[in-house]
């Protein structure tokens, strides 16, 4: 039909955030209606632009129907919310009720992630999935954490070996779910800055040996941390706007740290704090950088930007 | 005009379901169908029918089917499912019992 129809058309797909499929039904359903509508005014006698733009006048603004669009899509059932839930209420149940201190629990715990990360990935389960992959990474992370004890020259060589695997790792995960939405990175990496929070307050408090580790006494602070991300994301997947799910999931990181910092009282040193919050507000920045651009097709072919299809 | 945009809104769920009931439909065909049969009272906001749409489907009030016409057009088709049946019929019955009231109060006079 012409340039203003297709232009109109990417605005609604640059704003719907749908899965592909489901993307791809919607602009081919608004497409037919476009055209079906534009048939008719130039039956009633309108010129090719004046009927298009007459089409696109009485759809409304782009913008909004995606927005409304993706509002009809967006809430998960509360099925759906619980699952995404689960790892984290795993975690603070594991603290919580004491089990951590046992090698089965906690062991049991990181099969039953993997193990379903694998199912929901292979089965593109996304409404649900991406906590289950934050705490996929958690091994990685852990690793990485570990190896700032290594002794002298280990250590340059275990980061040589495994910097370039995990970055990878995490490279692959990302660039499948910017495809989705950037704010779906933020929900899978929110668990980090608590995890990593918890990690520099034992190291402060105990050093990092496993007799001191096992005489930490603030267990029931960490399940309570761990419930707060599970609080958070519940409401995330409950809540339909998009601008509401982003707040919600960035004051859920910000009450878990001021949680770690209450229970710390000004002892975990201002640098540190900074760090945390800087690496909380960088979970939301970085996904929403790289997703724009993807979008602008600075790095499509990188992530595998998709052309617009009908 | 917005105490007509609201009634509209907040009854846009029957309309559809009403409008479909009869036979399956697609989005454009809906349109021209609430516009003939209100004689022109119901003018809808035409981004605003997919999202409702959409929504009637995510919930199981209806299901929509594609079909490819002779001329390779992809159509969408919507039928209403037996949950759409029964949420009508409730709508149906809410309905009369507020129109009922409120014609015992606005007729009074």
């Amino acid at each position: 039909m012409s340039t203003i129809i297709d232009e109109y058309l990417n605005n609604v797909k640059s704003n719907l955030r749908m899965e592909a499929p489901a993307e791809n039904e919607v602009l081919t359903e608004l497409y037919t209606h476009i055209e079906d509508e534009f048939q008719e005014l130039k039956n009633n006698g309108l010129m090719d632009d004046e009927a298009a733009s007459t089409c696109i006048r009485f759809l409304g603004s782009a913008k909004t129907v995606a927005r409304l669009i993706y509002e009809a899509h967006s809430q998960g059932s509360w099925r759906q919310a619980l699952m995404a839930s689960l790892p984290h209420l795993l975690f603070g149940l594991i603290f919580l009720l004491n089990w951590w201190q046992g090698i089965g629990p906690v062991l049991i715990t990181l099969i039953a992630i993997l193990s379903i990360t694998v199912y929901g990935w292979w089965h593109k389960k996304s409404t649900w999935l991406f906590p289950w992959l934050g705490y996929s990474l958690l091994p990685v992370v852990i690793a990485g954490l570990s190896m700032l004890y290594l002794p002298r020259g280990f250590a340059w060589l275990a980061i040589v070996v495994y910097l370039p695997m995990a970055l990878w790792l995490i490279f692959r995960v990302v660039s499948q779910t910017i495809k989705k939405d950037w704010v779906y990175i933020s929900l899978m990496l929110l668990p980090m800055p608590v995890i990593i929070s918890w990690f520099i307050v034992t190291e402060w408090r105990y050093g990092v040996n496993m007799d001191s580790i096992m005489s930490v006494s603030y267990q029931s602070w960490i399940g309570a941390s761990f419930m707060a991300l599970a609080c958070g994301v519940i409401s995330f997947v409950r809540i339909r706007r998009r601008w509401l799910k982003v707040t919600v999931l960035f004051m859920t990181g910000i009450i878990t740290l001021a949680l770690i910092y209450f229970y710390t009282w000004g002892q975990l040193s201002f640098v540190n704090l900074l760090l945390l919050i800087l690496l909380l507000v960088s979970i939301f920045l970085v996904p929403a950088m790289l997703e724009n651009g993807v979008r602008s097709g600075k790095w499509g072919k990188i992530f595998e930007h998709r052309p617009m299809s009908r | 005009m917005s105490d007509k945009r609201d009634l509209l809104k907040s009854n846009i769920d029957s309309l559809l379901l009403c409008l479909i009931t009869g036979q399956p439909m697609y989005g454009y065909q809906i349109i021209k169908e609430l516009e003939n049969r209100s004689h022109g009272y119901f003018k809808f906001k035409e981004g605003t029918l997919y999202p409702a749409l959409h929504r009637l489907e995510k919930n199981g009030l209806i299901e929509g089917k594609w079909q490819i016409l002779d001329n390779g057009q992809q159509r969408k088709y919507y039928h209403i499912t037996e949950m759409g049946y029964a949420k009508l019929a409730e709508k149906r019955s809410h309905w009369n019992e507020y129109f009922n009231a409120m014609n015992l109060i606005i007729q009074a006079d």
